[in-house]
């Protein structure tokens, strides 16, 4: 079902803001917001909410310009030490998507430009809540992930989060199972080499890809702390993803109650999202309990729609 | 030497300045008008611990992978990152460099570089070791 929200770009723009205050609530940022209807809150530690953009939508100048000025002034050095506008335009979109995104979730009470952020030790962004934050109690959790022409950004309540997104007619320099003989296990290697079409097989390496980059990024320890030949992903038809870690491993840290999702977006790229398997640790369920998946396309400030359940957004598992 | 002066030469070139909250999207520019904002780093004219030769090949292999036009720089003090590359582009540019200079690099390295400096370092390092 389509819910088509349109908030017309003849609204004022905020009058330039001084450098952002923390915490204060109903500023311009919160005001722009405000007329756009919530989202539906999370509800559980298992539904994922996806908020993505096209960059090519996205040409308007005095747009872009509010949206840079959401921004920390680290985060606008580093947009700008991007190589070329197209790159320098997508850096700011992503912040600029993750900014009002988190945004949405705090029911608009913390403006998109009071967010801080830390990286962890293997470089994951992470919000760094204030003591007096809203939702320190119910914290949320988010990952982006990027190609040339789409940003994605996930949410979820309480649990880590990896989204990994990629196009599905990405080539490759490299043979696939070159790649796949360096980087996967002999299992993902052996599953790659039965498939005869070369189309079909490409399209298997970027789900597998995704998954793999979802899996470590949820983790937050990303490819280096986490290296893809330590386990393995599965995917099947009637079980779902699965993902069976290596036991003659020694990386301890790599462990298997985790849940994945992985989608057809846009038409054009394959999502893949990954967060912790509440059921398995606690024993009650086999690990089938199913991620919820909500999927937004959005211009921030100007218009939302609610993709999943159309053919924007395609469940492959 | 006349590497290090090629290398500082081209961070000499002119850029416009912009300040930070002025950036114009507008198609007209050129993408190159935008880089290097900040200072020539110093390191760069002091020392230069990757071999010329490795810090080419680097840039020849990174350029090829990420598909830049001509006019776009990478030389030593090119950020990955900052090129665009992402994950996919990284494990390509480093298997590209594996096959090229008959190494092995684990994936834990991959933290310690961010720029092609870094990777021709490595590099060096590892063809070494395998003598």
């Amino acid at each position: 079902m389509r819910h088509r929200l349109l908030l017309r770009c003849a609204m004022p723009l905020p009058p330039p803001q001084p450098p952002p205050t923390p915490r204060t609530p109903g500023v311009a940022g919160g005001r722009l917001f405000a007329s756009l209807p919530l989202p539906p809150p999370l509800q559980s530690r298992s539904e994922v909410h996806v908020w993505y953009l096209l960059p090519d939508e996205l040409n308007d100048a005095s747009q872009l310009k509010m949206y840079m000025e959401l921004l920390s002034p680290s985060e606008r050095k580093t947009a700008l030490s991007m190589n070329g506008e197209k790159l320098q335009k997508g850096a700011v979109l992503s912040r600029a998507l993750v900014r009002t995104t988190l945004s949405r979730y705090t029911e608009c009470k913390i403006d998109p430009r009071s967010f801080e952020f830390k990286k962890n030790k293997f470089g994951k962004p992470e919000i760094l809540w204030q003591s007096d934050d809203v939702r320190m109690e119910c914290p949320l959790h988010f990952n982006i992930s990027h190609t040339s022409c789409l940003i994605a950004c996930g949410i979820t309540m309480g649990t880590p989060i990896g989204i990994d997104i990629e196009e599905k007619k990405r080539k490759t320099a490299k043979s696939i199972l070159s790649l796949a003989r360096r980087y996967f296990t002999p299992p993902e290697v052996d599953y790659l080499a039965k498939i005869p079409d070369p189309e079909a097989q490409q399209k298997e390496f970027i789900k597998l890809w995704t998954l793999k980059e979802a899996y470590v990024k949820a983790l937050g320890r990303g490819f280096s702390g986490a290296p893809f030949n330590k386990f393995s992903i599965m995917l099947a038809a009637k079980n779902g993803i699965r993902i069976s870690v290596d036991s003659n491993s020694s990386c301890d840290s790599l462990s298997e109650n985790w849940q994945f999702a992985l989608a057809e977006l846009n038409s054009s790229h394959y999502m893949a999202a990954c967060i912790e398997d509440d059921s398995r640790t606690s024993g009650s369920g086999n690990g089938q309990l199913s991620l919820g998946l909500k999927v937004w396309k959005t211009i921030p400030f100007v218009e939302d729609t609610l993709v999943s359940g159309t053919e924007a957004v395609k469940l492959i598992c | 030497m006349a590497s290090i002066a090629g290398s500082a030469l081209s961070f000499a070139r002119p850029v416009k300045a912009t300040s930070a909250n002025s950036l114009s999207f507008s198609p007209a520019r050129k993408g190159n008008a935008f880089l290097r904002m900040q200072p020539v780093p110093m390191r760069l004219a002091v020392s230069c611990a990757a071999q010329k030769d490795t810090v080419d090949k680097v840039c020849e292999i990174v350029r090829k992978q990420l598909a830049l036009s001509d006019g776009t720089e990478v030389s030593g003090a090119s950020k990955f990152a900052e090129l665009g590359a992402d994950s996919l582009d990284t494990v390509e540019i480093v298997m590209g460099l594996e096959e090229e200079f008959g190494i092995s690099v684990e994936e834990s390295s991959a933290q310690t570089i961010a720029t092609v400096e870094d990777a021709a370092e490595l590099i060096d390092k590892l063809v070494n070791e395998a003598k």
